[in-house]
């Protein structure tokens, strides 16, 4: 589907809800994300965010209305649609290597029985290289601080060569390097005309590195530029005014 | 004590390949045990899998044990599977209880029998010196199965026990994968039913996978040791059970011998485990040093 000035849409909400069987967790999503974009899922702790990105996998259905990525239905889409989990989801005992969790982002392209190949590996290292961790492929992944796990998790979304990323909370209690390299990396999948999707309690990031805002609590309160979107007024109706402190210009979500 | 004169003895030598062919089973299926944390299902159908023996055996005889056990282990890996995918294993008093009763009908069963504390004693801690030829070939194509099954599944099975979440969005279909688990760990307590009896052989599943991972912290190392270790452990138990009751007139049960070799086994790959983590203080080292690694990093990133 091509937009106005000739711009591809990646993701498109057409008055989408979303549900867990039969109890409705997000209503009524209307947006669209262009290819080479990003957009900052905002809202409070259990307003859906996680929710949505999961719809956007196709793994919960869209009751009503619609949600479509890449053009196509979500399951269908996954093949080039990668998630980043939140780091500290996972077992820092597992026994795997920093360089085996991002080869598991080539599994799909290597298939169950053949073995990596050079290619593979070459994508592995470039991956690794792009999060500044090139110096701990051999390393036990559980070994790594919060921050440099969420890189490696990222490595393992790039090393896919995805055309669509989806991020949960990637910046919870991560270092400023990590960060700063986070959002490099970021920025080069989007150079490459990759869509992002990412949810976040920080509103400085999204002003850093999201063209478009969805506010998001249970339904929407506001789709589209960050600069027009993020306003005093809409993100405290968002977090039911409780949860904003406003410093001069700036609003502060001081709960979360 | 000889380690290798007791199996010139055709029953002994038996046993014994009974039990390395059960080693490299339970070794490999028992890292993946370890790895979704699953010890708790494995109890559960070692539970189940009891009246499902003793219901073969009435109906059946000796040959019908192995089929008895299989359809048990089968029905019990499916409703397991259903079960958590509802998040109702959480419901863990109801569970215990259904638990108990499935043991207790296989109790009442077997007690109907005239030879009931003979019978009751195999079936709970197997009888591994009648192991015969059938039996063998039996162990034999189950592990040939399972372990070739997994195998041609480690992709999907190792991410999924990694990151569930990032398994499911890169399109494996979880909880058919989980149900391939739970089968092979249900074909490892029927395979190892007669051998081992339906109490130790999750001893065999969990003891040695522990011991491995005590040791690696590579899953290419650790499931060829886990292997190594379940079948170590058979041997030397049985040696030991053999010598025993030999040379000191000491009987003791080849399947609890073996059980405590393992965790002798568990013991020692810890210590050393231990002694290797902390003696080079290498790896504390590689973390300092890999903070200071950030440090330029920092710099680029003002």
């Amino acid at each position: 589907m091509t937009g106005q000035a000739g711009r591809t849409a990646a993701l498109v909400l057409d008055r989408a809800s979303v549900a867990y069987g039969d109890v409705p967790v997000l209503e009524e999503l209307h947006g669209t994300v262009y290819a080479g974009e990003a957009v900052a899922l905002i809202g409070p702790n259990g307003a859906g965010k996680s929710t949505l990105i999961k719809a956007i996998l196709g793994l919960v259905p869209t009751v009503r209305g619609r949600i479509e990525v890449l053009g196509v239905a979500p399951a269908h889409a996954r093949r080039d649609v990668a998630y980043v989990p939140q780091a500290d989801t996972l077992d820092p005992d597992f026994p795997v290597s920093v360089e085996q969790v991002v080869m598991m982002g080539r599994y799909r392209r290597i298939g169950w029985l053949r073995r990596p190949s050079a290619a593979d590996r070459a994508q592995v290292a470039e991956a690794l290289e792009q999060v500044g961790l090139s110096g701990r492929a051999r390393d036990r992944f559980g070994t790594l601080s919060g921050g440099q796990r969420q890189r490696v998790l990222l490595a393992r979304a790039i090393s896919a060569q995805p055309r669509m990323l989806l991020l949960d909370e990637p910046f919870n209690g991560v270092d400023a390097v990590s960060q700063h390299s986070l959002l490099e990396a970021i920025a080069a999948l989007k150079a490459r005309g990759a869509a992002v999707v990412v949810s976040t309690h920080d509103l400085a990031i999204a002003h850093l590195a999201c063209e478009e805002v969805c506010l998001l609590n249970r339904q929407q309160f506001g789709f589209g530029p960050t600069g027009t979107v993020l306003t005093p007024e809409r993100l405290r109706a968002t977090y039911g005014g409780r949860a904003l402190e406003l410093r001069g210009d700036r609003v502060i979500v001081t709960q979360t | 004590m000889s380690l290798f004169d007791p199996f010139h003895l055709p029953f002994m030598a038996r046993a014994l390949a009974e039990l390395v062919i059960l080693g490299v089973l339970a070794g490999t299926v028992g890292v993946l045990v370890l790895l979704r944390r699953l010890a708790f299902a494995s109890d559960t159908l070692t539970h189940t899998v009891f009246p499902g023996v003793v219901i073969g055996y009435l109906l059946g005889g000796d040959g019908g044990i192995f089929w008895g056990a299989l359809a048990a282990g089968i029905v019990t890996a499916v409703l397991l599977t259903v079960f958590t995918h509802r998040r109702r294993v959480s419901e863990d008093a109801a569970l215990a209880m259904l638990l108990t009763s499935l043991f207790a009908v296989g109790v009442v069963l077997v007690s109907r029998q005239t030879g009931y504390t003979s019978d009751l004693t195999a079936f709970l801690f197997g009888r591994v010196l009648t192991v015969t030829q059938e039996q063998l070939v039996q162990t034999g194509v189950v592990t040939v199965l399972v372990v070739g099954l997994l195998a041609v599944l480690r992709r999907p099975l190792m991410l999924r026990a990694f990151d569930p979440e990032g398994a499911a969005a890169a399109g494996v279909r979880v909880s058919l994968l989980d149900l391939v688990l739970n089968v092979a760990i249900a074909l490892v307590i029927v395979a190892a039913v007669r051998a081992v009896g339906t109490i130790l052989v999750i001893a065999l599943l969990i003891v040695p996978a522990a011991a491995a991972r005590a040791l690696s912290d590579r899953l290419m190392v650790i499931v060829p040791l886990a292997c190594l270790i379940a079948a170590a452990g058979g041997w030397l138990g049985l040696a030991v059970s053999f010598d025993a009751s030999i040379h000191y007139g000491l009987r003791l049960a080849s399947g609890g011998t073996i059980v405590l070799v393992l965790v002798v086994m568990y013991g020692l790959a810890t210590l050393a485990g231990t002694v290797r983590r902390r003696v080079p203080l290498l790896q504390g080292g590689r973390a300092k040093e890999g903070a200071r690694l950030d440090e330029p990093e920092l710099e680029a990133a003002r």
